[in-house]
């Protein structure tokens, strides 16, 4: 369903998390940006792991 | 020589036996009994769930695996588990009953030296009337229930390509059930899919849960860096459900599973209904009923398990409120304080106390989510037992030098959005550690360094590279033992 198509209901749950912007979701899907983030998580996730048990 | 036997074949009884038998000498023995034939790579069940992998990609046999490298399978489940054995044994042992095909029934006492009770959680669909396959629902906790999810997911598309309206109700089955995750990931597939087939105009995607506030995932939830704010992961789920049109209903306990109808009771004490056509709700979880017996054969199962049914470790299980939990309550080397030789990592343990702050509806119903344990802690905590009894078996002393309190333990969670390369998409989720430290960090709760939320489709990525890196190491191919847990 296109964002146009729905309506928002105010005060309703729904009416007030964050909707992402065209360019948040085009760098989303941008896959030499993501190719960068794969690697900054890898690393992210590494330091995880090595810290987390002795 | 020592004989090791672990309970369980899942992420942490796989992780222990395998570790286990590659440091020890052959002359000890490692045994695994499981009452499944397969290991599965449980985080891929989700795209089982949506028919992007098959079952046989999610699993292997356990038999051929243990046999090449020496440990002594037996398809079996565990009926009670005797630490001081009995008026005729002397030794330690457990009580097994055969699940294998051509010995079904048969019974058999497996002796130990030290035991890894690593069974996993049960299933409790009868803890909700009408939940799960077979009756008004679905799930995807196993392949087998996976599989079964996708059959009925397609006929619900097939449906929607004649034109008919869909309602689906994806979340939680239980007031007290967990892996809010795996339901989060399983429905933001689910709308891929309808999507991919451009049929969101026909379908009514609906998320249901028991949490206080969506983003909570059971770790009460977490915060995050993003857009120039710190913020929480509640803003963070709301967010994904948003940008595709899904609605929500959060601190609901579901009683009730009819035909086609759910039945709810919300934290405020009022009880409601809500219609589907589909739903994937997940059950509660308990530990697999196992009993216990002392020499005399006197039930001593209170004192082995927690009332959950979970195996009693190092933890401070003293009953306290929510603002005196402390880190230090989370055990770390996962052993019985009474059978020091028995160890419970994984979701075998019980936890001290639940992550998330317990809430009760004016009718007393406890609505909020277990604590999770699965993926990540089960492996870690896996390895940390089998290298304290490697230790203790070399050496003849119980060292206990590792540890892994899940109060010091990050976890990643990989929550895919959608099965596709350049198309897909995942919200990748760190938190470090998994059970806030108010202590050590009393702005948040965890390091927000490494406490990471964030959507894209290098999580997908990241996800569809650890399906095969896992079932690598699982499988014990060429330098499994590089790998991480």
């Amino acid at each position: 369903m296109k964002t146009e198509e729905r309506r928002t209901i105010a005060y309703s749950e729904e009416s007030y998390p964050p909707m992402p912007t065209k360019a948040t979701l085009y760098w989303r899907r941008f896959w030499p940006y993501q190719v960068l983030r794969w690697l900054v998580l890898n690393i992210k996730i590494l330091r995880i792991v090595a810290g987390g048990h002795s | 020589m020592a004989k090791i036997l672990i309970l369980g074949a899942g992420i942490a009884g796989h992780t222990a036996s395998t570790w286990l038998r590659k440091k020890l000498n052959k002359k000890h023995e490692v045994i695994v009994v499981s009452p499944a034939a397969y290991y599965q790579w449980v985080p891929s069940n989700i795209w089982v769930g949506v028919g992007k992998m098959s079952v046989d990609e999610v699993r292997f046999r356990l038999d051929k695996r243990y046999k090449k490298s020496g440990i002594i399978f037996k398809q079996a489940k565990a009926v009670s588990i005797h630490p001081e054995g009995d008026k005729s044994n002397n030794n330690a042992f457990v009580r097994i009953e055969y699940t294998k095909p051509d010995m079904v029934g048969k019974q058999e006492d497996v002796d130990y030296d030290f035991l890894v009770n690593a069974t996993g959680p049960k299933l409790k669909f009868e803890a909700t009337p009408g939940l799960g396959p077979g009756k008004n629902s679905v799930s995807v906790c196993s392949y087998e229930h996976a599989a079964h999810a996708w059959e009925k997911l397609q006929e619900s598309i097939a449906k929607m390509e004649k034109g008919e309206k869909q309602k689906f109700l994806i979340g939680t089955g239980h007031p007290g059930a967990t892996c809010q995750g795996a339901a989060f990931e399983y429905i933001l597939n689910v709308h891929y899919e309808i999507a991919k087939r451009k049929l969101t105009h026909l379908a009514g995607i609906k998320w249901i849960t028991n949490e206080f506030e969506l983003g909570d995932f059971g770790m009460g939830g977490a915060y995050i860096k993003r857009g120039g704010y710190i913020t929480s992961t509640k803003t963070f789920a709301e967010s994904f459900l948003k940008e595709r049109g899904i609605t929500w209903i959060k601190r609901a306990g579901v009683k009730k599973v009819g035909p086609k109808k759910v039945f709810y009771e919300l934290l405020d004490g009022s009880e409601h209904e809500e219609a589907f056509d589909f739903a994937m709700l997940i059950p509660a979880f308990s530990g697999p009923g196992l009993t216990a017996f002392n020499k005399k054969g006197e039930d001593i199962t209170s004192t082995l398990f927690a009332a959950n049914g979970f195996t009693k470790v190092d933890a401070d299980y003293t009953k306290k409120p929510f603002e005196e939990w402390k880190a230090a309550d989370w055990p770390s080397i996962y052993q019985n304080p009474t059978y020091k030789n028995i160890f419970a990592p994984g979701i075998a343990f019980a936890p001290p106390h639940p992550i998330s702050k317990p809430m009760f509806s004016p009718n007393g119903t406890n609505i909020s989510p277990a604590p999770p344990r699965t993926g990540m802690p089960s492996g870690v905590t896996g390895k940390i037992v089998a290298e304290n009894i490697i230790d203790w078996v070399k050496t003849g002393k119980p060292l206990m030098k590792h540890k892994a309190s899940m109060a010091k333990m990050g976890a990643a969670c990989l929550v895919s959005a959608g099965f596709g390369h350049f198309k897909g998409g995942a919200a990748t989720m760190t938190v470090y550690p998994i059970v806030q430290d108010w202590d050590k960090h009393p702005l948040y709760g965890r390091d927000i360094r490494y406490t990471v939320g964030e959507a894209g489709l290098a999580g997908h990525w990241l996800k569809w590279f650890m399906h095969y890196m896992f079932l690598h190491k699982a499988k014990g191919y060429p330098f499994w033992w590089l790998l991480p847990e």
